[in-house]
């Protein structure tokens, strides 16, 4: 299919009407709503599906390391070793006890492979915490272990956020912006 | 009144008033340049320094005197200090020139050459460009310079020739004459089309804004001839900039506009009724003045918002293929046209003629373009476009 | 060495509209230029030799970040090869095709988004690129819905795809849908027309469509030719013969051409999506792999497998020596990387503000380029 060129007539020309063509739309879009999200008074919702920081359950897994062998940089550090548990009716089980399970989140590339390689139901690692706040002042503090990726809602809050109970830090700002912006959102 | 007080310590008051309130603009121009810039493209601008971010015109300055400033060890250092100096002492000198308002209150000083002394003032503001990008010792500087030179050199001649037909039409280089006689026909937009628009864009590429802004494509020069410059001399780059810029948008509207007045043929705010309400006619005067003004500032960030920008061939390509010859046709067509058909007498009252004809010529230009604008395009609703054929 | 009056002047690696780490080493007289010389691989990250380190499946995030703009028809591309080798193209279910080309229009439109944005934005007209970007982030949105992620999505995998799609999906993707060819319609009032915008363009680095296939330029460059070559037609894959599309060509081969271009591809992106998201509602839910083990160990052999991506011609050639469960020698071929070798050729005689226009229309990915 052969592309269309523009047609231009004498009045197009003599008048640059081409020229306010733009103009009209850019006058249009003065006034239209502002797709802006105001962070971090205003935050977007990700959506079920978004993959952020990780959660991981000790009492789900089983230390069956498919995730470690899933993930394509290898990041996910487990030691497990094997013990022999006495039960109840004395008989002895062997079980696998999990010792380490330590993410090295600076590296990883979200791509949750490991939540998939995940045998157990439901997942014992999984990515859909809706979380997208991770900045940290240390790379350091990005390594975590067995107990952070379990408990990390203790971590401390990232400094440059409000408060999540505390009212907006401006809120005559957050209005007027809200009112320039043709009410959007 | 002692002739001392006339002709300095007032005249230097009014300037000093004209000169702070003209920064003011100015430091202001960046936070509404950026916030409309900015509500243009669906999103906000700069809207967190205060309320609206207008704190935002204190703030930056700030940030420019607090910033390190960086000297390149290669660089000429005496003409990479003059660089940023030299296009802002024209651009602020000039100020002195514009009457704002009715004479003699609401203008530092009233020349009867002004309009001269502007543009002789106002083509000076190169040199800083040129030096500043050659002391650079950056070959994007340099380009930028160099093109910055031939840009200002190109349209310095059709913003000059574009003013002759006004000149012809008032008989006079006294910007307050021009403004008295706007009010008393008409607005010179209007007989003089042809060459407003031309000024219009002599006085954009002037002033290196889109779609002329060349000398620092940031996409092509990275900043152009302001790429090595930091913290306050790059702001004395944009003060000089956005001085120039209002200095041409008073010169527009003075020429182009009616200046203070609210007038047609003698009838509405002209200057002798503004006069005549005293202090506060002079204020309301320099109000109208002022609201031109900020429109025509407006239009600049209009037009930065739509325009891509041009080649540096297609811009002498139109300076000197198109704009100097139109400019010549002006002249040459006003100048018939006043001459063959001069001033006549209707009902008592004397009417030019010429003046009337183009004046009439130029409206109906006008009409017909915003007739055509607000039509919708005949060529848009074409046949249905083959990808949506599937849905027809 | 140098003649009195050309310069050298080095354009990038770090330079706002080099699109990446783009270098080019300018020879210029004045402003034309004489001899531009790219200079590649500053990004660089060793992509096919990490291929052939790990198994089928962790390859797929790895190429999401070769073309990064455009990662669902990387991995489309890739997971193709992989299942022609393995001798499964065939046992893809209905509804894992439907959302692969789904997915892979919807990055088409986005990866022509930023390239609209980026093209424009270096010739001076700075608002498409905002209009473009709102556009670009309901796509994201979109891909955020389906897959978790925006840019690096990994949405596809080796016999199908890892989630299935909702119905509140598909419902958002068509309410993007209708409003989409409004929003080309936006961007083509301020451009398409302009007369700056075409004095930018029209006749800018042309080539012939002999010199297109001579360079072996794909992609809309290449359709910018007039030459009508689209792999989606020429070489169907998935369940693109059932869908009516035309296939957009220009006729001088300049950038205002590949300009055009590209946004009637938009369209007809658009056109195809509005057809099969009705198939795609008519498929069973569920049904989205096909019956392969877990474990890929495809049959020793090689297979070369190429697709259309956003940017041209995306191949990807794969031996396997039918043992491990990792490619023996995986070798991508980036459409970017052949488009942008036309560059020096396309440059010569022009000035430095056009390098600027052609660096953009052949929209390269620097990611992709050195991978």
């Amino acid at each position: 299919m052969q592309v269309e060129y523009p047609k231009h007539k004498w009045t197009d020309k003599f008048l640059l009407l081409d020229m306010f063509e733009g103009l009209k739309t850019t006058f249009r879009e003065l006034w239209k709503p502002k797709v802006t999200i105001r962070y971090p008074e205003e935050r977007m919702e990700p959506s079920d599906r978004f993959r952020g920081m990780f959660r991981f359950s000790f009492d789900r897994c089983i230390a069956c390391k498919l995730c470690a062998i899933a993930c394509p940089i290898d990041i996910i550090y487990i030691d497990v070793h094997d013990e022999t548990l006495e039960q109840p009716d004395g008989k002895k089980k062997k079980v696998k006890v999990l010792d380490r399970y330590d993410i090295d989140v600076k590296r990883c590339m979200f791509c949750s492979l490991c939540e998939e390689a995940c045998p157990t139901k439901p997942k014992s690692i999984w990515l859909t915490t809706k979380t997208y706040e991770l900045a940290t002042y240390d790379r350091g503090d990005l390594y975590f272990n067995m107990q952070q990726l379990e408990y990390w809602d203790e971590r401390p809050e990232y400094p440059g956020l409000p408060d999540e109970d505390a009212p907006p830090l401006a809120p005559g700002l957050v209005a007027a912006n809200r009112q320039l912006s043709g009410g959007a959102k | 009144m002692n002739p001392w007080m006339l002709y300095l310590v007032w005249p230097l008051i009014k300037f000093l008033i004209a000169f702070v309130i003209v920064q003011v603009i100015v430091a202001a121009m960046n936070w509404i340049e950026r916030r409309v810039l900015g509500l243009i493209q669906a999103r906000l601008g700069p809207n967190r320094v205060g309320p609206w971010g207008l704190l935002q015109i204190v703030a930056d300055p700030i940030k420019f005197l607090l910033k390190e400033d960086i000297v390149p060890s290669s660089a000429e250092k005496i003409a990479y200090f003059l660089g940023p100096m030299l296009p802002l002492v024209p651009a602020f000198i000039v100020f002195c020139l514009i009457p704002f308002g009715p004479p003699p209150t609401f203008a530092v000083t009233h020349t009867n050459v002004g309009l001269l002394l502007i543009l002789a003032l106002t083509s000076t503001g190169v040199y800083g460009i040129i030096l500043g990008g050659w002391a650079s010792n950056n070959k994007y500087s340099l380009m930028g310079g160099l093109r910055s030179a031939a840009q200002m050199v190109s349209y310095e001649v059709p913003f000059g020739l574009s003013i002759v037909g006004v000149l012809m039409l008032c008989g006079s280089l006294d910007l307050v004459h021009i403004i008295n006689y706007q009010a008393h026909h008409v607005w010179n937009v209007f007989p003089q089309l042809i060459a407003a628009f031309i000024f219009f864009v002599s006085m954009n590429a002037e002033n290196n804004r889109t779609p002329f802004d060349l000398p620092e494509a940031e996409s092509e020069l990275v900043a152009g001839y302001h790429t090595e410059y930091s913290a306050m001399k790059f702001a004395f780059f944009m003060l000089a900039e956005y001085s120039a810029m209002l200095v041409n948008c008073c010169l527009m509207v003075s020429l182009f506009l009616g200046g203070w007045t609210l007038a047609i043929g003698g009838y509405g705010l002209t200057t002798a009724t503004l006069k005549s309400m005293g202090f506060m006619g002079g204020l309301l005067g320099t109000v109208i003045f002022v609201v031109k003004v900020m429109t025509f500032m407006m239009i600049y960030i209009w037009f930065r918002a739509t325009f891509p920008r041009f080649r540096f061939d297609q811009l002498m390509d139109l300076g000197w293929k198109w704009m100097i010859p139109l400019a010549l046709i002006n002249i040459f067509v006003t100048g018939i046209v006043v001459l063959a058909a001069p001033e006549m007498i209707i009902n008592g009252s004397v009417v030019p003629v010429g003046e009337t004809i183009l004046a009439v010529a130029g409206a109906a230009t006008v009409a017909l373009t915003l007739f055509l604008i607000m039509k919708p395009r005949a060529h848009a609703p074409k046949v249905i476009h083959a990808s949506r054929v599937s849905e027809a | 060495m140098f003649d009195v009056h050309e310069m050298e002047v080095n354009f990038g690696p770090q330079h706002p509209s080099t699109h990446g780490v783009l270098r080019v080493i300018l020879k210029i007289d004045g402003e034309r230029i004489i001899e531009a010389k790219p200079i590649i691989g500053y990004l660089h990250r060793g992509t096919e030799k990490l291929f052939e380190h790990m198994s089928y499946p962790q390859c797929i995030p790895h190429t999401d970040r070769m073309d990064y703009v455009a990662s669902a028809t990387n991995n489309l591309g890739f997971v193709e090869t992989v299942e022609k080798l393995m001798g499964i193209t065939g046992q893809i279910p209905k509804r894992a095709q439907l959302m692969r080309v789904v997915l892979s229009e919807l990055q088409r439109m986005s990866s022509h988004l930023l390239w609209l944005a980026t093209h424009a934005i270096d010739i001076g007209a700075m608002t498409p690129f905002f209009y473009c970007f709102r556009e670009r982030e309901q796509i994201l949105d979109l891909f955020e819905e389906y897959c978790g992620a925006r840019l690096t999505l990994n949405c596809m995998r080796i016999g199908g795809m890892p989630d299935d799609v909702t119905p509140q999906w598909i419902d958002d993707v068509e309410r993007f849908n209708e409003k989409f060819d409004a929003a080309i319609d936006e961007y083509e009032s301020l451009l398409t027309n302009n007369r700056i915008w075409k004095r930018r363009t029209v006749g800018i680095g042309v080539i012939s469509p002999e010199e297109a296939i001579d360079w072996g330029i794909t992609g809309p460059p290449l359709r910018g030719s007039g030459v009508e070559w689209d792999l989606r037609k020429a070489m169907p894959y998935e369940c693109y013969p059932e869908l009516e599309f035309d296939v957009p060509i220009g006729k001088n081969g300049d950038t205002y051409d590949r300009y055009l271009v590209r946004m009637e591809e938009m369209r007809q992106s658009r056109r195809i999506i509005h057809q099969a998201l009705p198939m795609l509602r008519a498929t069973t839910p569920g049904d989205i792999k096909a019956k392969i083990s877990r474990v890929i160990r495809p049959p020793e052999g090689e297979v070369y497998h190429s697709i259309e991506s956003p940017k041209g011609e995306l191949g990807y050639y794969i031996v396997s020596d039918g043992k491990s469960q990792m490619a023996y020698r995986c070798h991508v071929r980036p459409p970017s990387f052949v488009n942008l070798q036309a560059l020096p050729a396309m440059a010569k005689g022009h000035l430095v503000s056009d390098l600027v226009a052609l660096i953009g229309t052949i929209d390269i990915v620097l990611g992709e380029v050195d991978r």
